[in-house]
């Protein structure tokens, strides 16, 4: 089982690594052995655990940007009413792009994720993916197709909705389906992802959180009867404890990288996932 | 019939096939599935709920394609 130490540690962790392109589930699986705590990915009480952890991000991050939200439910139900995406109606642009890009992740999640959760399970191949999550990061920041557009009088909706076409948020979506595998980062995927397809570091962290919510409050719900089942268990005081340490570091590392990514980009998190993974690979596998 | 029509009849039949399919895995347990549909599995008598919220799902956004694309276009202001 998990000591409530032990619980606000991974919550926090959950929380910090969920938003950081970093890989959260990399980092659950290979921290754990590195402290010597007897918990495995694949336990039961520990994904019961993880429906908590996540469900807390989804919500912090709903909450964080409830306004924005609000406004995209909006310009969905008007381009529902109206039958037509207007030119000028970003709001509504920028919804269904959300949508299009939570398509695919959910469906390639849903067929994928045991198999390669249970393929991928031991800490070292965790900590590898994670080193190969950095190379990733940098070589997205490499091959970005154009320079980041400069900020303009418009706003990171404006210019999102204007940059991105269905196909990319298709594949950026699709390319979520790659956090699969842990060690691999779902928001590193995305924000990977955005800069391909011609967003400023800004931008592309901004439309990564927009297509977290939808897709890790879902996993999250999906999962809820575990946490209140027999599963659950002996386990809801730490998960208690886990969803507040994790909803408060997403608050903070949502905080953090909208302004880090203003002037900053993926390259000092490519860096440390490299370090990071070899050298866990190889304490991990000695 | 142009090119955007045939491509909203096809979207909304193959919306009708995926959210019966997704019906199918609410209501049929994995063993109990056609061999062909992923997650069947004959030794396991679950019933795969999020295989067919997926299927049920991405039959309504083909449901959303098909109304978009039906839809009056607006002449021009």
């Amino acid at each position: 089982m998990i000591s409530f130490f032990q619980a606000a540690v991974l919550g926090a962790l959950q929380g910090v690594t969920e938003l950081f392109p970093i890989s959260s589930l990399g980092h659950s699986v290979v921290l754990p052995t590195l402290f010597g705590w007897d918990i495995h990915q694949n336990d039961p009480f520990f994904l019961t655990f993880l429906v908590a952890t996540h469900l807390a991000t989804a919500i912090v991050l709903f909450l964080f940007f409830f306004q924005d939200w609000m406004r995209i439910f909006r310009g969905l139900g008007r381009s529902l009413r109206d039958r037509e995406i207007a030119p000028d109606d970003t709001d509504a642009k920028l919804g269904w792009l959300l949508v299009m890009g939570s398509i695919p992740a959910g469906v390639i999640g849903v067929l994928l994720e045991k198999p390669l959760r249970s393929l991928f399970a031991s800490p070292t191949s965790a900590a590898i993916f994670i080193a190969i999550n950095g190379v990733l990061l940098l070589g997205a920041e490499r091959l970005r197709k154009r320079a980041p557009e400069v900020a303009t009088e418009d706003g990171s909706d404006q210019r999102i909705a204007r940059r991105l076409t269905w196909g990319n948020a298709f594949g950026i979506g699709a390319a979520q389906a790659l956090a699969l595998i842990p060690g691999i980062s779902r928001s590193g995927a995305t924000m990977g992802g955005g800069l391909l397809a011609g967003l400023s570091n800004e931008d592309a962290a901004r439309f990564s959180f927009l297509l977290a919510t939808p897709i890790i409050g879902a996993a999250a719900i999906l999962k809820i009867p575990e946490l209140f089942g027999s599963q659950g268990d002996g386990l809801r005081g730490a998960a208690i404890v886990g969803a507040l340490f994790a909803a408060g570091a997403a608050w903070l590392a949502v905080k953090f990288l909208l302004r880090f990514f203003e002037t900053n980009r993926l390259t000092p998190f490519g860096i440390y996932c490299i370090i990071f993974g070899i050298t866990t690979a190889f304490i991990v596998a000695t | 019939m142009n090119q955007r029509n045939w491509l909203a009849i096809l979207a909304i039949v193959v919306g009708i096939i995926l959210v019966i399919v997704g019906i199918v895995y609410w209501v049929e347990p994995a063993s109990s599935l056609p061999g062909f549909f992923p997650g069947h599995d004959a030794t396991n008598s679950e019933h795969h709920i999020k295989h067919g919220i997926a299927a049920f799902v991405v039959g309504l956004a083909l449901f959303v394609f098909a109304w978009f694309s039906l839809g009056k276009k607006k002449s021009a202001a």
